[in-house]
């Protein structure tokens, strides 16, 4: 997992907390990579999953929820960082649309190593995007923040429902209502 | 110092994270560096690997360029929709056509149109299922109109998974299929050859399978299964399968075997199968490059062919039996005599056997040389078809020779020409033994049939000598002036001797009737006279028996008729004499009468009517018939039985005809009919007084050769009476002598004479130099066989007279050769003209003045006018007829003792027939005619002398 998402988790429990829960979360936690963490390194996603189990019982806030705010936080990075991926798109299902095709083909151009989930997209009717999220990071929840934090990018009002396909989570389906 | 402890864990952590990012970024900024030269390297390294790529790129593709010009396939390209796009130079050469020509045709208008659909549907389905490569083949048509045959392969080229094009490797498969084409007809033919021949067969392989069974074969050997479902079957155990189906199973079985391991050509086998049927089989080992590859069975149903042959077959024996049973020896042999067949009996008649004659030279092996010019003939006849049939001579093995007949025949083929010959021959060897034989009895009876002439010629001899004395007698004692009764017992004397004469004559007559010996005379006679002598001799025989003998002659018969008068005497006397035999009493008439005039020719009927017995109705016919004699048994009359018959040939003999009629006990009527001719020469009329000799022989001078004592007699007797000179011979020899001292005027010659005979004396005085060369010479013969007359004059004698001979016979013979001789002996009386040839003319004419005169007369006034033709004939070059005229003169020249003229006449007319020189003969003619005017005033003297 690129070192920026653990950069920007501990900018984010910092901002929501502060230092001292991030040195909690560094401390008690077992982490192979030591606890430090550079934007450009990469790590074990084991050492998120370990980290975001930390914060919710530091917190008592459940991982779905946790996972959810994160993504809304991350959309909002990578939509400063890397704006000319979103500024070309005209709306919110024309961007959702390409992050597999486009998006996370450019992504793998910058990181070979980066292991990135798998979309299946269909568009049934105008205002109804089907997603399928498969991923073995079984990170759903991190997905939902994300196309959260797209819909609310492109000021789109839409519903998103969630539904487990495989009980293990590696399979998702989000359905995606424009009102 | 809980927030100091956390900031100096978090600065730690923030230093080792700044340590950590700058190592990782340290590390990226190496790795791009490194990526970044390797990147220029990489840089440099495809230029040169361009250039290099577009050299070896260059080359590869002339070489492909080259490679496709050089093959001698068709390359070309062609578009998904079958347009050309490329194709290389030798579709020129494959097809004529250009390269530009070709592309952007569609492939369809060069295939034929029958082909064109398949082959679109072909590749279409090629494109359709995306096949990467096809073969095909179809044929197309060239630019010059022939058809090409091409076997393609087309690889489809992808681009994108898109077909952009075709390639197509396309070669001439023409001749190959050409060759399969023919191979294949013959596969066909020859297969529908086989499965149609009328013979079973069957073709296997060296393994023994079947490769290939006709449905006859099946039917032959009743194989219920069609013949394709029996190939590839293996046939090792089929022999022994089917061999219950022969009527020998072991021996066909061995024989099968025998001839699949000998592996040789085995035909014409005759099987006879368990139902009777005959088979015929031919083996056929099948060789390719040397080696064994199977063999073919054929079988062919020949049953009827066997039996009818069986039946050519018995029926040849049956007739070689006949013929060999017949004794006909047969001989076949070809146009040059060479033999081609002979048959047993014919071995058998010559002793060799078949083998030792055939192809010899039949001619040369036992023709014995005499025979060759009859074989050559023989042939000749054959040559042209003809047959015949010969003798000859064969010269068997062991020597002796054989006589055959031989029927020839000559051999044709089936265009008629002629091969040869056959000949059948017959031994007659026996037969002709047996010919030989009897030719030699022949002989003997011939031998035996010449001694008995030549007895009855001696016996006639020996019994009419003593006659003739007798008679001759008689004459003379009629000369010594006997009173009437004496006159009257000498002329029954004379006329009983003649009987007798005749009687005894009857066997000889009768023998010389049938040689056909017997000679009608035909000189005049008194035929009333003899009719009354007849009368007369039987007159006195009947005298005093109460028996009338009356004679009847028509007024009209009178003087002199011409016949044989001996003959018509016989006949009376034979018939009269009959009914004389067989009349007791009552009457003999006999009557003469014309029946017709014809002419010359009078016709006399006689009849000789009695009272005596009859003849029995049964026994008519016979009367005439030899040897039969009709008497009643014990009559008191005997005879030869042969007077009948004898009269009946006589007057047959003489054109005339003889029937009778009779009744039993009222007598008997014989009537005969003669030709006569009328003579108007008078006879000397029979005084029986001998003839005072007329003036002309007085003095002439006579040879008498006989050497009988009483015929000298009578000879001697008459001619002194005639005051004719004459000397006796008694025999040949001395006849001879006489002939040689001096000169006769005739000679009288008996044949029958001790020493030398008449015919051995008249060669010698004919032939030998001396007086009497052309004396006359007269034969005197008691012998009446006409033979002997020939034999006579043929010796060289003039003429002939039969004893016993009236004096004057014998007075006119010798007035009749007097006449000529006469002259020749005589001096002349005239002598003529010393210009004409004297001694031709005393010859001609003698003492005959007026015969002369007439000569010399008649050349005067008749044949000199004739002479002035020959000027004309010489002038109009008519050679013929000059030398016709010049023999038709020559002669009279001749006649008037012109001799020398007569030599030139010759001579002119030899030269009409050979020179023909106008020249040579105009001056010959005028000598000629020179020579005669001036001879012609002495003819005219002499033609005055003469008539004096």
């Amino acid at each position: 997992m690129k070192g920026i998402i653990f950069t920007e988790f501990f900018e984010m429990v910092e901002q929501k907390f502060d230092y001292t829960m991030v040195d909690k979360l560094l401390t008690n936690t077992q982490l192979p990579s030591g606890g430090v963490y550079t934007a450009v390194g990469t790590y074990s996603h084991t050492e998120m999953v370990s980290l975001v189990v930390s914060l919710s019982q530091e917190t008592s806030i459940p991982i779905p929820d946790l996972l959810k705010v994160f993504g809304g936080y991350l959309f909002k990075i990578f939509s400063k960082s890397y704006s000319h991926f979103i500024e070309n798109a005209p709306d919110a299902f024309t961007f959702l649309k390409s992050i597999h095709n486009y998006i996370h083909v450019e992504v793998r151009k910058l990181y070979p190593d980066a292991e990135l989930p798998h979309f299946e997209i269909e568009h049934p009717q105008p205002n109804i995007l089907v997603m399928d999220y498969h991923s073995i990071r079984k990170m759903s929840d991190l997905a939902f923040g994300l196309i959260e934090a797209c819909l609310e990018h492109f000021e789109e009002n839409a519903s998103i429902s969630q539904e487990v396909v495989n009980h293990d989570g590696s399979l998702v389906k989000f359905v995606i209502v424009k009102q | 110092m809980e927030e100091n402890e956390i900031l100096r864990r978090r600065i730690e952590r923030e230093q080792k994270a700044r340590k950590q990012a700058e190592e990782i970024l340290e590390a990226k900024a190496l790795e791009l560096y490194e990526a970044n030269r390797q990147l220029r390297d990489l840089n440099e390294n495809l230029e040169i690997q361009i250039k290099k790529g577009v050299a070896e790129l260059q080359q590869t593709e002339k070489r492909y360029q080259d490679l496709i010009e050089s093959v001698q396939d068709i390359i070309y390209k062609i578009s998904p929709e079958g347009f050309f796009t490329f194709v290389n130079p030798v579709v020129k050469q494959r097809l004529g056509f250009s390269e530009s020509e070709i592309v952007g045709l569609h492939f369809t208008e060069l295939v034929l149109p029958e082909y064109r659909e398949n082959l679109v549907m072909f590749y279409r389905g090629m494109l359709q299922q995306k096949q990467e490569s096809t073969y095909n083949e179809f044929p197309v048509k060239a630019k010059n109109g022939t058809t090409v045959w091409i076997g393609q392969t087309v690889r489809l080229i992808e681009v994108d998974n898109q077909i952009t094009e075709m390639v197509a490797v396309a070669r001439d498969v023409t001749d190959r299929k050409n060759a399969e084409d023919s191979l294949r007809t013959t596969q066909t033919r020859l297969s529908t050859l086989i499965t149609n021949l009328q013979k079973g067969v069957l073709v296997e392989d060296e393994n023994r399978r079947i490769i290939l069974v006709n449905q006859l074969f099946c039917e032959i050997f009743g194989i219920p299964a069609e013949p394709e479902a029996l190939v590839g079957m293996d046939c090792s155990q089929s022999a022994e399968q089917a061999k219950n189906l022969f009527s020998n199973p072991e021996q066909f079985v061995q024989r099968i075997d025998e001839i699949l391991k000998r592996q040789q050509i085995a035909v014409e086998e005759n099987i006879t199968m368990a139902d009777g049927r005959i088979l015929q089989r031919d083996y056929i080992p099948i060789y390719l490059e040397g080696h064994y590859r199977g063999h073919l069975w054929e079988y062919a149903d020949i049953t009827e062919q066997h039996h009818s042959q069986e039946l050519i077959r018995k029926s040849e024996e049956k007739y070689r039996g006949i013929m060999n049973n017949m004794e006909l020896g047969l001989l076949e042999v070809d146009n040059d005599q060479k033999i081609i067949r002979a048959y047993d009996r014919f071995c058998k008649m010559v002793g060799y056997s078949e083998e030792e004659l055939v192809n010899q030279n039949a001619a040369e092996f036992f023709l014995p040389k005499e025979f060759n010019e009859v074989i050559d003939t023989q042939q000749q006849k054959r040559s042209k078809g003809y047959a015949s049939s010969y003798e000859l001579q064969l010269i068997k093995k062991d020597g002796s020779r054989l006589w055959a007949i031989v029927s020839g025949a000559p051999i044709m083929d089936e265009d008629g020409q002629v091969v040869g010959s056959l000949g059948i021959h017959y031994d007659i060897t026996e037969r002709k033994q047996l010919e030989q034989e009897l030719e030699h009895a022949k002989q003997i009876a011939e031998d035996a049939r010449q001694a008995e002439k030549q007895f009855l010629a001696n016996m006639s001899h020996e019994i009419r000598t003593p006659l003739n004395a007798i008679i001759g007698m008689t004459h003379l004692l009629f000369d010594t002036r006997p009173n009437k009764q004496q006159y009257e017992y000498l002329d029954i004397l004379k006329t009983s001797a003649d009987f007798l004469l005749g009687l005894i004559s009857d066997l000889l007559d009768m023998a010389k009737i049938e040689a056909g010996r017997i000679e009608v005379q035909k000189q005049p006679f008194d035929l009333v006279g003899l009719l009354r002598t007849n009368q007369r001799v039987f007159q006195i025989k009947l005298e005093g028996r109460p028996i009338e003998l009356n004679l009847m002659i028509d007024a009209r018969i009178s003087g002199n008729y011409i016949g044989d008068d001996l003959i018509m005497n016989q006949i009376l006397l034979n018939l009269i004499g009959n009914s004389e035999k067989f009349t007791e009493e009552g009457a003999i008439d006999i009557t003469a009468k014309i029946k017709k005039q014809e002419d010359e020719i009078t016709w006399i009927e006689f009849k000789i009517a009695d009272t005596g017995i009859g003849i029995p109705k049964e026994k008519l016919e016979l009367i005439f018939q030899k040897f039969k004699q009709v008497n009643a048994q014990g009559h008191k009359h005997k005879g030869t039985g042969l007077g009948l018959a004898i009269t009946k040939q006589l007057i047959e003999l003489q054109g005339g005809t003889i029937s009778v009629k009779s009744e039993e006990g009222e007598g008997t009527t014989f009537t005969f009919v003669l030709p006569f001719q009328k003579s108007d020469t008078e006879i000397v009329v029979n005084t029986h007084e001998i003839q005072l000799a007329p003036n002309n022989v007085e003095g002439c001078k006579i040879l008498v050769a006989e050497d009988n004592m009483m015929n000298q007699k009578y000879i001697s007797s008459l001619l002194s009476k005639w005051k004719i000179d004459f000397t006796i011979a008694s025999d040949g020899k001395k006849a001879i002598e006489q002939a040689q001292k001096q000169a006769f005027d005739i000679i009288l010659m008996d044949i029958q004479m001790p020493n030398t005979d008449g015919y051995e004396a008249t060669i010698a005085i004919r032939n030998t130099v001396n007086h009497n060369q052309k004396t006359p010479i007269i034969a005197l013969t008691a012998s009446a066989m006409l033979d002997q007359k020939s034999k006579a004059l043929s010796v060289g004698m003039n003429d002939f007279i039969t004893k016993p001979f009236a004096p004057n016979v014998l007075l006119n013979t010798i007035q009749s050769y007097l006449k000529v001789s006469k002259a020749s002996l005589r001096p002349t009386e005239y002598t003529f003209n010393a210009l004409l040839d004297k001694e031709r003319l005393t010859n001609l004419y003698g003492t005959d003045k007026e015969y002369a005169a007439d000569m010399f007369q008649a050349f005067i006034n008749d044949v000199l006018p004739d002479f002035q033709q020959f000027e004309q004939l010489i002038e109009l070059q008519d050679w013929h007829g000059l030398g016709v005229h010049a023999h038709k003169l020559k002669p009279a020249l001749g006649m008037v003792g012109l001799s020398k003229l007569e030599e030139q006449m010759n001579y002119i007319e030899k030269l009409s027939n050979t020179n023909q020189n106008i020249d040579t003969l105009k001056s010959i003619w005028n000598e000629f005619r020179a020579n005669l005017e001036q001879i012609l005033p002495v003819l005219k003297v002499e033609l005055e002398a003469l008539t004096k």
